[in-house]
C-alpha cells in the first residue's frame, strides 16, 4: 500500500511540477516560452541519450537524427491529417508524440541491429553517419521540404507536454535501474563477457536501450516540430547531437539528475552568450592562455599532490584564480597587437564552450561532475546529517 | 536509356574515383594507424587534414600566390616547399594532440578518450572559424601548378563513317559562310539586312547547323579520359608515399615495433618497446600523410575550397574506408580508399549526386552487416 501510495504521489506530484512550469510561462512572453520549452526538451534529450550512452555504456553521437526523426514524422502528419481529423490539439499532441517516437524507434532498430551486435567504437561513426544520411534525405525528398523544410499548420506550444514528456523520460529511466530490465542494462555497461556468461543477450539489451533512447527522442521532436511550427534540415545539424552529448557528458554518465541538471545548465549558458558583447580575438587568445595554464596546474595537482584534502583545495582555487588573473594580463598586453584586434561575435563562441567544456572534463574529471551518483532525498539527508538511511547508488 | 546512365563517361568516372580514392587512402592510413595501435577513432583526424590544407594555404600565399599576388609559372620546388610545410605542421599538430589530450587519458576507459577526441575536433573546428580568416571559405590559386595541361587517352574514336559526311559538308559550309561576309560589307547594318542578305544569312546558318549536327554525331560515340598532369603527379607521389610507408613500418626496427604495439600493446611494453615514442611516431606517420593529401587535393583538385569544416566529410569517408578495408590493416586502408573513391564517382555517375555523401554510411552500414572485420581484416572482431 505504501508503495502504491508512493508511485501515486510522486506522479502527481510530477504532474503538479509540469503544471507549475506551464503556470509560470504563461505569464511570460511567448520567446521565454519557447526558451522554457526548449529546455524541456533538451532534459528529454539529455536523459534518453545518457539511457544509451551513461546507463547501458554504448556510444551514441548522432542523437539529434532521432530528434530530426520525430520532427520530421509529425510534420508530415500534420500536413496529412490534422485538418482532417478535428481532434482537442492536446490529443493530437499526444498522438503525434507516440507517431514520432515509434518512427525514431524503427529509424534506431535499423541502425542499431547492425552496429551493437559488434564491440567497439562502431555505433560512434555509424550514428554520426545516419545523422548526415537522414539530412541528406530530408534535403532531397519533394515531400519533407527539401532544403527550405515543412511548415507545420497549427502551432501548438504546451510548455505541459513537454515538460510531462522529460518527467515520463526520467521516470523511466528511474524505474528502470530498479528491475531486473534495467540492472541488465548496468551489467552490460560494466562487463558484457561477464553478463554474456550469466545470461544475459546482450545484443539485445543494447538494441532495446538504443531503441529506447531512439524512441523518447522522436517523441521530443515530435514536439518540437509544433511548438517551432516549423522545421528544417539546419534545426538538426551535428552540433545538435554534439550539444547532447556534451550534456551527458558533464552531467557524468549514468547520472539521470545528473544529464538533466547538465542539460538546463548548458541550454542556459549558450542562450546568454548570444547577448554578449563582439570582443577583439586577443581576449579570446588571452582566456585560452588562462585555460591552457589552468587546467595544466590543476590536472597536475589532482594527479600528484600529496597533502591534505584540504590544501589541495586551496591549490586547486589559488590556480582558477591565477587563470582569471594570468587572463585579464594577457588582454591588457595583447590589446596592443594590431593583428589581433578584429571583433568576434558572442555567438560564433557558443560550440567553442561545448567543446572545452568536452576536452577540459575529459582530463579533470572524466566521469562527469556528478559521476555516477544521483540527486535523491537520502543524499539530501545524508548532508543533512541523518544517514540513517542507506545511500541508494545505481552503480554495482 | 536513363539520362544518367551513360556508359561513354564510365572510364573516366573511374579515373576520377581512383584518383580521388587515393587521397582517402592516405587519410584513412592515418585513422588505421591509429587505430592499430591504441585502438582510438581518432576523430580529430579529419581536422589535422583540415589545419593541412591551411598550411599548404598559407605556404602558396607566402611563395606568392596570395590573393593580388602575380608570381609566374610555378615549379616543381615550390610544390615540394608546399608539400613539406604541410606535412610537417600535420605531423607537429599530431604529435601536440596525442602528448596534451589522449596520453593523459591512456589508464582511463576508452570512452573518455573518444569524447576527448570528438571535442578537440569540434575545438578545431570552431576555433578555426574564428582564428583561421574568419573562417571564410579559400582556394589555392590555380596557378600553383606548374602543368596546367591534361593528357586525353582515346579508347574509342569518333564515328568515322558520321566524320567522313561532315568533312563533305565543310567546303560548302566555308563557302556561304564567305558568302555571307562578303554580303555583310554591302548591308547598312547587321540587324537590318536586305532580301539577298537574308536568303544567304538562312542558308549560312543551315549549312551550319547540319555540319555540327554530323559533329555532334560523330563525337557522341568517343570514349575517352582526361587527366590533368597535376592530378597524375599527384597519384604518383600518393603511390611514392604509400612506398615509403611500407618500408617504415616493414623493414625498419620502428616498424616492427609498432607492429608490436599494434598487436600486443602490454606486451611489446613488457619486451623493452618504448610505446610512447612508438605512438609518436605512429601519429607522425598518419598525420603528415594526411597532410600531404590535404595538400595534393587542395592544389590539384581545382575548385577545392578550403574552411575550417571541410575535414569533417573528408575524415569519415576516410575512416569509411578504413573499416571497409579493413581497421587496422595498412593495404586495407588503400584498398578501402580506392573502393571508396570509385563508389562516390560511381554514385555520381549514376545520377544521384545529391547524394553522394550518403553512399559512405551505407558501404559502412553494409560492411558492418555482412564483413565486420572488413575486406582485409581478420575475422576476429569481438562479436557480441
Amino acid at each position: 500500500m505504501k508503495f502504491l501510495g508512493i508511485r501515486l504521489g510522486s506522479i502527481a506530484l510530477g504532474l503538479l511540477g509540469c503544471g507549475l512550469i506551464q503556470v509560470i510561462a504563461n505569464g511570460q512572453n511567448s520567446f521565454i516560452q519557447l526558451l522554457v520549452i526548449l529546455a524541456g526538451l533538451y532534459v528529454t534529450l539529455a536523459v534518453s541519450l545518457n539511457l544509451i550512452n551513461g546507463i547501458t555504456g554504448q556510444f551514441s553521437i548522432g542523437h539529434a537524427a532521432f530528434y530530426q526523426v520525430g520532427a520530421y514524422t509529425a510534420g508530415v502528419l500534420a500536413r496529412s491529417f490534422f485538418d482532417k481529423l478535428h481532434l482537442h490539439p492536446l490529443l493530437w499532441l499526444v498522438l503525434v508524440m507516440i507517431a514520432g517516437a515509434i518512427g525514431a524507434a524503427i529509424a534506431g532498430l535499423v541502425v542499431g541491429l547492425p552496429s551493437l551486435r559488434l564491440r567497439g567504437d562502431y555505433l560512434a561513426i555509424v550514428t554520426l553517419g545516419f545523422g548526415e544520411i537522414i539530412n541528406i534525405i530530408a534535403r532531397n525528398q519533394e515531400t519533407l521540404g527539401k532544403a527550405y523544410g515543412l511548415d507545420i499548420a497549427p502551432r501548438i506550444s504546451s510548455v505541459f507536454m513537454v515538460w510531462a514528456l522529460a518527467f515520463l523520460t526520467i521516470a523511466v529511466c528511474r524505474n528502470l535501474l530498479k528491475n531486473v530490465h534495467g540492472l541488465t542494462f548496468l551489467a552490460v555497461r560494466e562487463d558484457e563477457v561477464a553478463s554474456a556468461a550469466m545470461g544475459v543477450d546482450v545484443t539485445r539489451v543494447k538494441v532495446a536501450a538504443f531503441v529506447l533512447g531512439s524512441a523518447f527522442a522522436g517523441a521530443a521532436g515530435a514536439l518540437y516540430a509544433h511548438a517551432l511550427g516549423f522545421i528544417s534540415p539546419t534545426n538538426f545539424s551535428m552540433d545538435v547531437s554534439f550539444i547532447i552529448l556534451t550534456m551527458v557528458v558533464l552531467g557524468g554518465t549514468g547520472s539521470i539528475t545528473g544529464s538533466a541538471l547538465a542539460a538546463i545548465v548548458l541550454f542556459y549558458i549558450p542562450e546568454k552568450m548570444r547577448d554578449l558583447h563582439p570582443m577583439p580575438v586577443s581576449s579570446i587568445v588571452a582566456g585560452a592562455i588562462a585555460i591552457v595554464v589552468t587546467v595544466a596546474v590543476v590536472k597536475r595537482v589532482a594527479d600528484n599532490f600529496r597533502g591534505s584534502r584540504r590544501n589541495k583545495t586551496l591549490i586547486i582555487i589559488g590556480s582558477i584564480v591565477g587563470g582569471v588573473v594570468i587572463q585579464l594580463i594577457f588582454s591588457t598586453i595583447l590589446r596592443g597587437v594590431p593583428s589581433l584586434q578584429q571583433m568576434v561575435e558572442g555567438s560564433k563562441l557558443r560550440l567553442v564552450v561545448f567543446a572545452v567544456t568536452l576536452v577540459i572534463l575529459m582530463l579533470l574529471r572524466p566521469e562527469g561532475v556528478f559521476a555516477h551518483h544521483e540527486f535523491s532525498w537520502s543524499w539530501v539527508k545524508k548532508l543533512l546529517g541523518h544517514a540513517d538511511i542507506p545511500e541508494t547508488e545505481m552503480s554495482a | 536509356m536513363v539520362a544518367g546512365l551513360e556508359l561513354f563517361t564510365l572510364p573516366q568516372q573511374l579515373v576520377n574515383g581512383l584518383l580521388l580514392g587515393s587521397i582517402y587512402a592516405l587519410i584513412a592510413l592515418g585513422y588505421t594507424m591509429v587505430y592499430g595501435v591504441l585502438k582510438l577513432i581518432n576523430f580529430a583526424h579529419g581536422e589535422v587534414f583540415m589545419l593541412g590544407a591551411y598550411a599548404a594555404l598559407f605556404a602558396s600565399w607566402a611563395l606568392g600566390y596570395g590573393p593580388g599576388g602575380h608570381a609566374g609559372q610555378s615549379s616543381i620546388l615550390n610544390l615540394a616547399i608546399m608539400l613539406l610545410a604541410s606535412m610537417s605542421f600535420c605531423a607537429l599538430v599530431g604529435v601536440v594532440i596525442e602528448r596534451f589530450a589522449y596520453r593523459p587519458l591512456r589508464n582511463q576507459p576508452r570512452i573518455a578518450s573518444l569524447i576527448t577526441a570528438i571535442g578537440l575536433s569540434l575545438l578545431l573546428q570552431y576555433g578555426g572559424q574564428i582564428f583561421l580568416l574568419n573562417g571564410v571559405p579559400q582556394s589555392i590559386s590555380g596557378n600553383v601548378n606548374p602543368f596546367p595541361g591534361q593528357v586525353s587517352i582515346s579508347l574509342r574514336g569518333a564515328d568515322k563513317v558520321a566524320l567522313a559526311k561532315a568533312e563533305e559538308l565543310k567546303p560548302a559550309m566555308i563557302q556561304t559562310q564567305a558568302d555571307l561576309e562578303a554580303q555583310l560589307k554591302n548591308e547598312k547594318s547587321r540587324f537590318d539586312l536586305s532580301p539577298k542578305g537574308e536568303a544567304l544569312e538562312k542558308k549560312a546558318q543551315e549549312a551550319k547547323r547540319s555540319y555540327d549536327n554530323l559533329i555532334d554525331v560523330a563525337n557522341a560515340k568517343t570514349v575517352g579520359i582526361n587527366i590533368g598532369y597535376g592530378k597524375i603527379i599527384m597519384f604518383v607521389a600518393v603511390l611514392g608515399l604509400m612506398g615509403i610507408l611500407t618500408y617504415l613500418v616493414m623493414f625498419t626496427k620502428r616498424g616492427r615495433a609498432m607492429r608490436a604495439v599494434s598487436h600486443d600493446f602490454s606486451a611489446s611494453a613488457l619486451m623493452g618497446i618504448n610505446v610512447d615514442s612508438i605512438i609518436t611516431f605512429t601519429f607522425i606517420l598518419g598525420s603528415s600523410l594526411a597532410g600531404a593529401g590535404a595538400m595534393m587535393l587542395a592544389t590539384f583538385q581545382s575548385g577545392t575550397k578550403i574552411d575550417p569544416f571541410f575535414g569533417m566529410a573528408y575524415g569519415v569517408k576516410a575512416f569509411v574506408a578504413a573499416v571497409l578495408g579493413g581497421i587496422g590493416n595498412i593495404p586495407g586502408a588503400v584498398l578501402g580508399g580506392l573502393l571508396m573513391g570509385v563508389a562516390e564517382n560511381l554514385v555520381d555517375w549514376a545520377g544521384f549526386s545529391n547524394y553522394r555523401d550518403a553512399i559512405a554510411f551505407v558501404i559502412l552500414i553494409v560492411v558492418l552487416l555482412f564483413r565486420p572485420g572488413g575486406l582485409l581484416g581478420s575475422a576476429k572482431v569481438e562479436k557480441v
